[in-house]
């Protein structure tokens, strides 16, 4: 009797890689926040890839080329935009894993689940001018090199613009959360990384002023609006996907279960 | 006796402190930048010093030293448990704040009613920038210390460590201030 009752003994994983992995997929209890984790880390090394060296728009080319130098830019690159944003086009829906991963470690705090809800709603709009538009204003305009010159300059600005001046999206989505981790008493999330976020919002509103000035340290391309911009940025977001790394090695599915929905209305 | 110990040395939360580290470096990059800039153009930067308020200058920098006094004096109090003194005078400081935001925004009206804008030249886009960023961190201490006044209101809440923490980010936008203020009214 008592032998037909007990919970049967855990099956232990094999010893060999692919047996670990197919034993982890089997009964790992965390295995959707592991792949969204990692789907993650692919998309964030891809986005760099792409940005930074295959289309080389990242750092931003010079905000006040004349017309001619824009045309040449484009012809110059013209193989990289069309392969590197083609990649991101194809693999733009893993940003959506960031976001899915965030909002969850929102719901596991003790706050209102309207946190949740803004920072889904507001990254769900970010990615569109943010990312999106500047892929396709830039292919756009080196699909057709033979374009008027002047719709060339068009897309060129409309690219770069797009990237670094619709920053005020993501910065309210970094407040959203940071008031999330700062009022949370679950302790999901460390209190500095809370202050961070704040930190993040406030040097993200620096990019604004690349809509006004097209030369020197405020320009799409300056020290300040984009250099020093990127830097923390950079930081931030490989301390964020850390913390969100840890979250998930640090929760027990049985104890951290997600609040029901309709408790919670 | 160990969490008195660190009391004793890191007033509130020790990550309000790395907050404080952040923005320090950040705000260094920008003033390194703007001083490469000044380096640049001398003349430029010069002459467009001469054309700020200095003596608004000099009156927010002296609102904002006496809020900071007022805080630090506020967190004086509640360590004492004079909670109605540190009430006191933590409205001394959001009217400190206030009062800066208002007299910088004058200033400002009175450069845009001169013709200098963010566009005038490369000091005037460092003037509005650093100004500007200060402001927005000003605005966000003066939600620092509503969180302050809402924690001294209510007998239940009261946590010196809130408290100190919340004076911890207005000391750093005081600071701020002063380099901010150094650098683009004072130095020649």
């Amino acid at each position: 009797m008592t032998a037909a009752l007990a919970i049967p003994a855990p099956v232990p994983p094999p010893a060999s890689r692919l047996g670990r992995i197919a034993w982890q997929w089997r009964h790992n209890p965390k295995l959707e926040l592991w792949l969204a984790w990692y789907t993650i880390v692919v998309f964030y090394n891809v986005f760099g890839i792409v940005f930074f060296v295959v289309t080389r728009t990242k750092p931003p080319p010079k905000a006040w080329w004349g017309l001619p130098r824009i045309v040449e830019w484009f012809a110059e690159n013209r193989l990289g935009l069309l392969t590197g944003f083609g990649t991101i086009f194809f693999m733009g829906a893993f940003a959506t894993a960031s976001t899915a991963l965030i909002v969850y470690s929102i719901r596991r705090m003790s706050v209102s689940p309207a946190f949740a809800w803004s920072y889904r709603l507001l990254y769900s709009l970010a990615a569109v001018p943010g990312m999106l538009l500047t892929c396709i204003a830039l292919v756009a305009g080196a699909m057709r090199l033979d374009r008027d010159p002047r719709l060339l300059g068009l897309l060129y600005d409309m690219g770069f613009l797009s990237f670094s001046g619709t920053m005020g999206i993501f910065l309210v989505g970094s407040v959203v959360w940071a008031v999330a981790i700062l009022l949370d008493r679950n302790g999901v999330l460390p209190k500095w990384f809370g202050y961070f976020n704040i930190c993040n919002a406030l040097t993200e509103v620096v990019v604004a002023t690349c809509c006004i000035v097209k030369e020197g340290p405020f320009a799409w391309n300056g020290v300040i609006a984009f250099y020093i911009n990127m830097v923390v940025f950079g930081i931030y977001t490989g301390v964020f996907i850390t913390y969100l790394k840890q979250m998930i090695e640090h929760e027990e599915p049985e104890r951290d279960y997600l609040p029901n929905r309709l408790a919670l209305l | 006796m160990a969490q008195t110990a660190k009391r004793e040395t890191i007033p509130g939360q020790p990550a309000m402190w790395v907050l404080v580290m952040i923005e320090a470096l950040t705000f260094s990059a920008y003033f390194v930048v703007y001083t490469v800039c000044y380096r640049r153009s001398p003349e430029l930067f010069l002459q467009s010093q001469g054309q700020l308020h200095l003596d608004l200058g000099v009156l927010n920098t002296i609102v904002l030293l006496t809020s900071s006094w007022s805080i630090a004096r506020c967190v004086e109090r509640t360590r004492a448990g004079d909670f109605a003194a540190a009430l006191a005078n933590v409205w001394l400081t959001i009217a400190g704040g206030l009062i800066f935001c208002a007299m910088k925004l004058y200033d400002w009206s009175m450069a845009i009613g001169q013709g200098l804008t963010f566009t005038t030249n490369d000091f005037f886009q460092f003037y509005y920038f650093l100004t500007g960023m200060h402001l927005l961190h000003v605005l966000v201490g003066l939600i620092a210390l509503g969180v302050i006044v809402y924690q001294l209101s209510g007998p239940q809440r009261r946590s010196r460590e809130i408290v100190e923490t919340c004076a911890t980010y207005w000391h750093m936008v005081d600071f701020l201030w002063v380099i901010i203020f150094a650098l683009l009214y004072v130095m020649r």
